[in-house]
């Protein structure tokens, strides 16, 4: 068959330069008058026109029963095989593309026809799949609602595991772009141990939230300011400036700041913290002043700002200075805090601290 | 971390990661509005990759919100003092 196939393929070279006298020679001498005219059509297409193959992949198939199958496809069997899976992909749904080699000639792709694209084939892959790439995308345009699997090698292939693999490959990339998001996440490895980065990631970022939020909502010092200077009226403004009442609040909350830090690594909370941490205080001032509950105020205020790693820190400081309100009385407000704020100085140790008492 | 968490022969138990997706859910602002039936992961790490998102907006506007507080605040005020003193601490 080869020998008559390369008798043909030169034959056929040939016909094209032919003109109809030794055409019809030829014919008589080699008795294939019936069927040159089958054969010309065939090979001037197969030569001339792959676009002709293209447009009917039957008759490509048609053609390898042909004896010029093997002639006209070394003209066209390299663009064959794309357009058959292009014309074979947009056909079928879960385009799991031959793994046989492209230039393997037609018989191999389109005998088995359809049942080789179901069974994955443990041949060229990389051939293949620049093949099914291209031809996918191909596909993808014409079929969006369908999702394009590659059956790896040794791989399950049917429905439900590509489903699986889908899924968990659309997972998978989820966790990726979480990992980016997330810092420090590089260096954890294995599912629980990214979740669970994930989670202190989340917990952290959402207290750093309402820490900044609760700032802001409190750092109106001058609203507050206001407030205790109608109450207390002369008092204050004989002792000392009201900016002695603050530090006093402030410095249990300045002790947050350190320990924010060293929660978060954001470096504008650090001027923010000091802002609001006065408004904090003055806030504190306030409730004590009116709310009976005076040493619930502190311990509920303190809660909600337990971002910082010492919520004891600061509550014996508000609870001390609390208690001085309610004990010492509202005229004796300031010489209390006077008092108590030495004592929470202490406390607090901040040296460098200072007051004009 | 609890030890719990993962096995120190690296085989992580299907129950621990629910355990963790679980608790991924519930801190999640999704979550809370209605009841927490289902949690498909795909789902779920999406709407974490959202609201780490947002968390990251909401924590870079607050704290320009506080800066430009801090910058508009009266440099003379005694709160501008006392905010002054403690940065210096």
């Amino acid at each position: 068959m080869a020998r008559c196939q390369g008798t043909v393929e030169s034959l056929c070279q040939g016909l094209l330069d032919l003109d109809d006298d030794k055409f019809s020679a030829m014919c008589s001498a080699f008795g294939y008058l019936q069927e040159w005219p089958d054969l010309s059509a065939m090979c001037g297409a197969n030569l001339g026109v792959p676009a002709v193959a293209a447009a009917a992949p039957s008759a490509g198939d048609g053609n390898d029963s042909s004896s010029c199958s093997g002639s006209g496809g070394g003209g066209f069997r390299k663009r064959k095989p794309d357009e058959y899976l292009d014309a074979k992909g947009g056909a079928s749904d879960m385009s799991k593309r031959p793994r046989g080699k492209q230039l393997s000639g037609l018989s191999e792709i389109a005998a088995p026809g359809k049942g080789k694209q179901e069974r994955p084939k443990a041949g060229t892959k990389k051939k293949a799949e620049a093949a099914s790439t291209a031809a996918a995308a191909a596909a993808a345009g014409q079929k969006t609602d369908y999702i394009h699997v590659r059956a790896r090698r040794g791989q399950a292939t049917d429905s439900h595991s590509l489903a699986e693999r889908v899924r968990r490959e659309r997972i998978s990339e989820r966790m990726r772009y979480l990992q980016e998001l997330v810092p420090g996440c590089n260096k954890v490895t294995g599912k629980a141990g990214m979740l669970d980065e994930i989670i202190n990631y989340v917990q952290s970022l959402q207290k750093q939230v309402e820490f900044l939020s609760m700032k802001i909502a409190a750092s109106n010092p001058v609203v507050s300011f206001n407030i205790v200077e109608d109450l207390f009226g002369q008092q204050l403004k004989q002792a000392c400036s009201p900016a002695a009442a603050l530090p006093a609040m402030a410095l249990p909350a300045g002790q947050l700041e350190p320990s924010c830090l060293q929660m978060s690594p954001m470096q504008q909370v650090h001027p923010s913290a000091a802002a609001s941490s006065t408004g904090f205080g003055l806030d504190m001032v306030v409730n004590n002043l009116y709310a009976p509950a005076a040493a619930s105020c502190p311990v509920s205020a303190a809660p909600s700002v337990s971002v910082a790693a010492g919520p004891s820190t600061i509550e014996p400081c508000l609870n001390v200075i609390g208690t001085a309100a309610w004990d010492i009385g509202a005229h004796n407000l300031f010489s209390g805090f006077d008092a108590q704020f030495q004592s929470v100085e202490s406390d607090c140790l901040l040296d460098n601290h200072k007051m004009e008492m | 971390m609890s030890s719990g968490r993962s096995s120190s022969r690296g085989n992580i138990s299907e129950d621990e990661i629910n355990e963790l997706i679980s608790k991924l859910q519930a801190l999640l602002p999704s979550s809370r509005r209605r009841g927490s039936g289902q949690a498909s992961t795909t789902k779920l790490l999406k709407e974490t990759c959202s609201y780490i998102k947002s968390l990251h907006r909401e924590v870079d506007d607050l704290s320009d919100r506080l800066s430009d507080l801090m910058s508009t605040m009266d440099h003379n005020s005694p709160g501008a003092e006392i905010i002054r003193s403690i940065l210096r601490s």
